[in-house]
């Protein structure tokens, strides 16, 4: 930023620009970050919340009992839409998770400073969207107590899984995903266990920390090795987001059903991916940032880069749409053009123009910036956004199915009870981590903070 | 029955007004009362390049040296992939345990060449391949030196062509230019159904050649390989 | 070597700023000891150089190659093994080496090969987790995880001398220096 330029340093300019508030030293960072873990008497808000979470879990724990008694048929799924709302919040899910990736490992390769702050709830957030996502696809077999047949193991019967199979290619991509997020983030967690460890008053959590950090010292020598391993962790999950949402977008391109079997999917679902995964990124940060007085952490610039991303992001998903409809119509293949007019004017075309306003219209509002600085305005969007995303794979993965090659064979999609129970207890299982991570963890990393303390004293 | 409906040979009909759109169709008008009604039985196709197998995770749908999609319901664990991917939709899943295993009464009335499968596995048509493979036996039987005597055109009759009373449906080995099936597949009148998707179905049919007397259509022909 | 201090770690010395730290550090190496270490609380720029940490000492890249191109080939051939040799079938009469379609895998294991590797790679040579270490008996060293700088030479060290280091430890701006013993 040069100095000369008046504009530039104008304080509203400034404020918008700042990664962290002023005044804060290395111990006050510390002490504000961990003091939400060791110190801070449970909330009311706290204990209401996780209340309410806890019992949507328990909904989806009965969802899943009564399905593995009765079998998948208490959905609404039947031939030919045999994948209903499961596949649905799989991709959505998995979609979410995709965010918090991007922000730690992509933003890290790029030298982006205002990731910090937000790094570690979104990678939390990753690992919990993952979680949620892959129950789905084991629980939408029919019987899934057999899906380890999925896995590569040398079995009595000497056969292995089909290779050519998006699902197994999904298997290992999500798996992998799982993994090395965990990974990712648990390196990230070291050092500010450690801090736990060495701050925590109480026997237990200085044992729970102690063994969680591993003797962790910050010594010079493990540092240097921290770096690299790091360094080297977030250049191997670059491609890996990018392939993981790829590979899902396979299930459908792979296919021959008209409205799956597309070129354009693997770009857009990562598009789509880091769009819906930064609109929950903005519904998270944004309560989270009131309730535990954060903001001097995650400052507005952090909700303003994140509103910029989503627009992007919204924009290259738009162009996807526009492709798909275009391809669809250019190819002359008669499947592809009455899909287009199934879109249109078909039983389901409501879903698709609520579709296109929450994807595409509303966040063209991003595009002021008196918009993206409001917070009201972010969180009311980031929660259309993530409808919008949700609808965008029901319309593919639903619609697509009920009218494909054989008038004979079309059909009807009516999601039960037990659709949206499984749903909504899966969005209750994430908000009951999300709200046991921000109590046992540090929901901000605090060694990359106090990076950033140094580094802005060297600035000022 | 939502779609659920454990048939394996869906009879689909159509029906020709002569008119063009909707917009054509007031219902009042005379020509709805009485369409002209097509209808084509489809089983499963049994493609050669299958798009059902192509997707299955496990390997629980493949293809056999006879050129049969076979079904391994055993390893079958119920992704439903296989369904969303034939362009058919021949393929019928246990969505729930539809079966009765209790009621001892029941149990004499079901055909044990064809197991009963439990709810969470999907099945489809398998050309019958319990007669298949009996016939195969009882031509190696009856070979000399351990071999196969070899499978005679015709001793092979599967369920729905026992069935049919007008004959419409013949299998046979297709690799046979000899056979029935070979000769009916060699008329001009011969398709796929949605041959241009390339999954290069087994069974074929002949187009019915219809007679302008409305009341003379004649049935259409199917016969599978 | 006949230590005098058996039960001596070494000595630990303290800076309020990684700026202290990281010219202590230089002076201390100029002076010719070799067994030392920092200890901060974030990666500092520059620390492993002024310790003189060189390039070779770091493996962890190396083990992420190892790592990633086994799981990649292991992955790959394995799935043209099961296709081509263990269980051949004909599947919607592809070719049983259909490689392309077993790429996915493949990637998808390169890096989870890479990053296991990149990890454990890591822990193992820092010798993590390690539940014990003499530094931990310093109270003064939790504030090692919050912000204080240390630095400690270790008694190892040919040149050590408890007096004398001590002595150069406060001449480069230490703070507190403090003896760090072993006891069980």
């Amino acid at each position: 930023m040069s100095a000369g330029d008046t504009h530039v340093n104008s304080p509203e300019i400034q404020r918008l620009a700042r990664v962290i508030e002023p005044g804060h030293s290395y111990a006050t960072v510390t002490d504000k970050i961990a003091s939400i873990v060791l110190t801070r008497p449970t909330s009311l808000g706290w204990l209401a919340g996780f209340s309410i979470a806890f019992t949507l879990m328990m909904v989806l724990m009965g969802s899943i009992a009564w399905l593995v008694t009765k079998g998948v048929g208490i959905w609404g799924i039947n031939i030919p839409i045999g994948w209903g709302f499961a596949i649905v919040n799989f991709v959505w899910w998995i979609g979410i998770g995709h965010a918090g990736t991007l922000i730690s490992a992509i933003l890290f390769l790029l030298n982006q400073k205002w990731r910090t702050s937000i790094n570690r709830f979104a990678e939390a957030m990753t690992l919990f969207a993952v979680a949620c996502a892959g129950i789905f696809p084991l629980i939408h077999t029919g019987r899934p107590w057999m899906a380890y047949y999925m896995f590569p193991y040398p079995s009595t019967m000497g056969i292995w899984p089909q290779f050519r199979s998006p699902l197994i290619w999904d298997v290992f991509a999500v798996s992998t995903y799982g993994t090395v997020s965990a990974l990712f983030w648990f390196v990230g967690l070291i050092p500010d266990l450690a801090t736990l460890r060495d701050r925590a008053t109480n026997k237990a959590a200085q044992i729970i920390y102690g063994m969680l950090a591993m003797g962790w010292r910050g010594s010079a020598r493990h540092w240097h090795r921290y770096q690299s391993a790091y360094l080297l962790l977030a250049g191997l999950a670059t491609p890996l987001v990018l392939s993981v949402h790829s590979v899902i977008s396979f299930d459908f391109s792979i296919a021959i059903v008209p409205g799956w079997h597309t070129t354009v999917f693997p770009p857009y679902f990562v598009a789509g991916a880091i769009y819906s995964g930064f609109a929950m990124v903005l519904t998270i940060a944004i309560p989270l940032r009131k309730a535990y007085d954060l903001e001097d952490f995650i400052t507005m610039r952090h909700l303003e880069n994140m509103a910029k991303v989503m627009l992007a992001t919204g924009l290259i998903v738009a162009y996807g749409y526009f492709f798909e409809f275009f391809m669809s119509l250019y190819s002359g293949n008669k499947f592809d053009v009455f899909l287009v007019q199934q879109r249109l004017h078909g039983p389901y075309s409501s879903y698709y123009y609520a579709l296109i306003l929450c994807n595409i219209l509303t966040p063209q509002v991003l595009w002021f910036q008196k918009m993206r600085t409001n917070v009201a305005v972010l969180f009311v969007m980031s929660l259309v956004i993530n409808v919008g995303m949700w609808l965008e794979r029901f319309v593919i993965v639903v619609i697509s199915l009920t009218r494909d090659f054989m008038p004979s064979a079309w059909g009807r999609y009516q999601p039960t009870f037990w659709d949206w129970s499984t749903f909504i207890g899966t969005l209750g299982l994430f908000v009951s981590l999300l709200f046991l991570f921000v109590r046992a963890l540090p929901a901000i990393s605090i060694a990359e903070m106090r990076e950033l303390v140094h580094t802005s004293e060297d600035h000022e | 029955m939502r779609g659920r409906e454990m048939h394996w040979i869906r009879i689909d009909r159509y029906y020709d007004t002569g008119l063009k759109t909707q917009e054509d169709t007031p219902a009042e008008n005379p020509e709805l009362a009485n369409p002209q009604t097509f209808f084509q039985p489809v089983p499963c196709q049994q493609c050669e390049n299958a798009p059902c197998e192509q997707v299955c995770p496990v390997g629980a749908t493949v293809h056999s040296a006879e050129g049969l999609n076979d079904m391994v319901y055993n390893r079958c664990i119920g992704t439903r992939y296989c369904s969303n991917n034939c362009p058919y939709k021949v393929r019928r899943f246990n969505f729930l345990r539809f079966q009765d295993w209790e009621t001892p009464s029941l149990k004499l009335m079901r055909n044990p060449e064809v197991t009963i499968r439990s709810r969470g596995v999907m099945e489809k048509c398998t050309y019958c391949v319990q007669r298949i493979n009996n016939v195969r036996i009882t031509a190696e039987k009856e070979g000399e030196n351990g071999a196969s005597r070899g499978i005679r055109d015709g001793e092979i009759v599967t369920a729905c062509e026992q069935a049919c009373p007008s004959e419409a449906i013949v299998f046979g080995d297709a690799n046979n230019p000899n056979n029935r099936v070979s000769k009916l597949r060699a008329q001009q009148r011969n398709y796929n159904l949605l041959g241009e998707l390339n999954a290069r179905p087994r069974t074929t049919y002949l187009g019915a050649v219809r007679n302008p007397h409305p009341d003379l259509a004649g049935p259409e022909k199917k016969e599978p390989a | 070597m006949n230590l005098p201090h058996p039960e001596l770690y070494g000595l630990l010395g303290e800076f309020d700023s990684p700026e202290r730290l990281m010219d202590a550090a230089k002076k201390i190496r100029e002076a010719g000891y070799r067994r030392i270490d920092a200890f901060v609380p974030f990666p500092v720029e520059g620390l492993s150089q002024a310790l003189g940490l060189g390039r070779k000492h770091d493996l962890v890249p190396l083990l992420t190659l190892i790592g990633g191109l086994g799981g990649g080939l292991t992955g790959f051939f394995f799935q043209v093994w099961v296709n081509m040799s263990s269980y051949p079938m004909n599947i919607a009469g592809r070719p049983l080496n259909s490689w392309p379609a077993f790429i996915p895998v493949t990637f998808e294991l390169t890096v989870l090969g890479g990053s296991l590797f990149a990890v454990f790679g890591m822990l193992a040579l820092n010798k993590l987790p390690q539940p014990h270490h003499p530094l931990f008996n310093v109270e003064r060293f939790k504030r090692a995880s919050n912000d204080k700088f240390f630095l400690c030479i270790e008694a190892h060290d040919p040149k050590f001398h408890l007096e004398e280091t001590a002595r150069l430890l406060q001449s480069v701006n230490a703070q507190h220096v403090t003896e760090v013993r072993d006891e069980d």
